[in-house]
């Protein structure tokens, strides 16, 4: 038997990708998913946008102004007017989606029942709150003023949290490479103190660490070092530890086969490692490190048991000399601020990282 | 004969995986020149076998020759003596984060010494040589596996090896793939080159194998011309294995 030719059909091959516009997205709508759509956005937005507004009419400054706002009639009746709205939408959104004719007008419902059930959330805790001591709270948590001229002293701080996490990560990560290659020898002579050393450092709590270090060895020996190079130092052994186990997995995530087709070709131990392995290895390791790097940034924190100098204070350190100076605590809202202005960009190139390794594998592992 | 004459001899090696014994006492003679097909049942040992020859898996017990030189001494200079052998991996192994030419130049430059220009001169030749010199900037993942099969012998012919060891190397790869790579070491065989070849390719072992070594649970229990031995196997594991391949 022969085989006959398919069919085609000229139709078929000719289609574009269909291009949508916002009016033929309007056009999908229907009565109910644009309210339930317009009720869930109002309610949050309410909430999100009014409040703010509401407040900068009252004024953010002094804290009795804030709380006087917090606690006005007009919040409470804008919190339960949000309220309503945004349980109207909810309901009626979470209530009608399946029933949509179409993907746009299912989407804007089911849109508007969870902005809606946002916003009633957030209003619930709001109107909560609003049952407690609002005045004492303000005052003791968010009284701005206090920070009016300390803009630059917490760029300093926010500036030596920056260098304290660098440096603890630079030695980390050249310090972990070679734990990481100890671990990995065939010999236990050289595997056994490398290990040793590994979980000690995981182990024990980095305050502990740094205590020890500083006030145990530092101080009690009189070496002469300062406050500032022994965080550094004590920061730095810490991530090595941690570093040593992403270098060993990265490597220990490398087939087999490189390692041998590399000692076939009568490259050493050695060359192998720096030519086939690390290069692949280290793109894999990138993000655990940069992971590890945020940890080490808050993890910075702990270096106030050293005693640093005015100058070398880091953020914590500082919201506490503050928190000391005045018995305020909105210094820890500003040092809060201060550590998520490092770590969240961080936090993006990390997830930035994951998404290009994870698009761009085939180039890794392609030998299969 | 003393064992410091001969080319390759392997020489009463035992090889044991914790309690597994995988190898139990082989003696093998390669001379200058021989195609040895190293054929077998899925775990006799071939692959070990093989491997024992570069010492990428070190002989429990026993010997390992190689022109001249105990490779099971440790005063051996086991990376010098490599480059005097070739090894080709079923998986291909090829470096994926190197483009065909640095897989081939890597080892010239680092382990030769080899110039920047005259590493890429050679390697590029040894590309040509199989077929594959356009693909020289192309990275592994965009090769097809018979490609990269062939740029993973290129680079291991760019060191000028006197002996080259290959392990089931077409056994990954799709059946219309198989031949080009055959092919390759066919014209290699034909050149003169001294090969180890652990393979189900039977018409391969067939025409261009020399001397033909059967293995059944760690030991050579029949060897002969390759000819000889598919018309008429000797032993009864070696009928059976025929019979359920052929
Ligand atoms: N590194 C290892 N550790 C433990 N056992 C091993 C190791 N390498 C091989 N073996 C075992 O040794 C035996 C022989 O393996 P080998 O790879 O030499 O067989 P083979 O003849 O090449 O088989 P195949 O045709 O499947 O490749 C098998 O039982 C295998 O599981
Ligand atoms: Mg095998």
């Amino acid at each position: 038997m022969t085989g006959t030719a398919a069919t085609v059909d000229p139709l078929a091959t000719d289609q574009t990708k269909p291009h949508r516009t916002l009016s033929d997205w309007y056009q999908d709508q229907t009565t109910l998913s644009l309210t339930a759509g317009v009720l869930g956005a109002t309610s949050l937005s309410l909430l999100v946008i009014g409040t703010p507004i509401l407040i900068t009419t009252f004024g953010w400054v002094p804290s009795e102004k804030l709380a006087e706002a917090i606690t006005s009639p007009a919040q409470g009746l804008l919190l339960w007017i949000s309220l309503g709205l945004g349980l109207t939408g909810a309901a009626l959104g979470w209530g009608t989606f399946r029933r949509m004719p179409n993907k746009a007008a299912r989407e804007t419902a089911v849109g508007g029942a969870v902005l809606g059930a946002q916003a009633v959330v957030l209003d619930v805790l709001f109107l909560w709150v609003r049952t407690g001591q609002v005045d004492v709270l303000v005052r003791q948590y968010f009284e701005f003023g206090l920070l009016a001229d300390q803009g630059p002293r917490f760029v300093r701080a926010a500036l030596n949290t920056l260098i304290l996490s660098l440096a603890g990560e630079t030695i980390g990560i050249v310090l972990g490479l070679v734990l990481a290659v100890f671990v990995l020898s065939r010999r236990r002579l050289v595997r056994a103190p490398a290990r040793l050393y590994i979980n000690f450092f995981r182990g024990t709590p980095l305050i502990w660490q740094l205590s020890f270090g500083w006030l145990g060895i530092v101080l009690a020996l009189g070496l002469g070092v300062g406050p500032y190079l022994a965080a550094m130092l004590i920061l730095g052994l810490n991530a090595g530890a941690y570093s040593a186990e992403i270098f060993r997995a990265g490597i220990e995530s490398i087939d087999r086969g490189q390692f041998e087709a590399a000692r076939s070709l009568g490259m050493s131990y050695g060359k192998a490692l720096r030519h086939v392995i690390l290069p692949q290895g280290v793109r894999r390791v990138i993000p655990p490190l940069t992971n590890e790097f945020v940890i080490l940034i808050k993890d910075t924190s702990l270096v106030f048991i050293l005693g640093l100098t005015f100058t070398q204070k880091e953020l914590l350190s500082t919201a506490r000399d503050l928190y000391a100076a005045t018995f305020n605590a909105t210094p820890w809202l500003a040092a809060a601020a201060g550590y998520l202005v490092i770590t969240l960009p961080m936090i993006r190139l990390v997830r930035m990282l994951e998404e290009r390794l994870r698009s761009g594998m085939t180039g890794i592992v392609g030998a299969q | 004969m003393s064992p410091h004459d001969g080319f390759l001899r392997v020489e009463q090696v035992h090889k044991w995986f914790g309690d597994l014994h995988v190898l139990r006492g082989i003696t093998v003679d390669v001379r200058p020149g021989e195609v040895i097909v190293l054929i077998g049942p899925s775990g006799s040992g071939k692959s070990t076998l093989l491997r024992t020859m570069n010492m990428l898996e070190e002989p429990t017990l026993g010997k390992v020759y190689f022109e001249g030189e105990d490779l099971t001494d440790v005063r051996v200079d086991l990376n010098m003596v490599r480059t005097r052998m070739g090894m080709v991996f079923q998986h291909f192994n090829l470096f994926p984060h190197k483009t065909a030419l640095a897989n081939v130049t890597l080892a010239l430059e680092t382990v030769l010494g080899l110039k920047g220009p005259d590493a890429n001169e050679r390697a590029l030749q040894q590309l040509g040589d199989v077929g594959l010199q356009d693909k020289a900037g192309s990275y592994p993942s965009q090769l097809s596996g018979g490609q990269q099969q062939r740029v993973a012998i290129a680079r291991a012919l760019a060191m000028q090896p006197k002996l080259m060891l290959f392990d089931e190397v077409t056994s990954a790869l799709d059946p219309e793939l198989i031949k080009e790579v055959l092919d390759v070491m066919a014209k290699l065989a034909s050149e003169g080159m001294t090969m180890v070849v652990v393979t189900h390719e039977m018409g391969f072992a067939r025409e261009v194998g020399s001397r033909m070594l059967f293995m059944d649970e760690g030991l050579v229990i029949e060897e002969g011309d390759p000819r000889e031995m598919f018309a008429e196997p000797q032993h009864p594991r070696t009928q059976e294995f025929f019979s359920q391949i052929l």
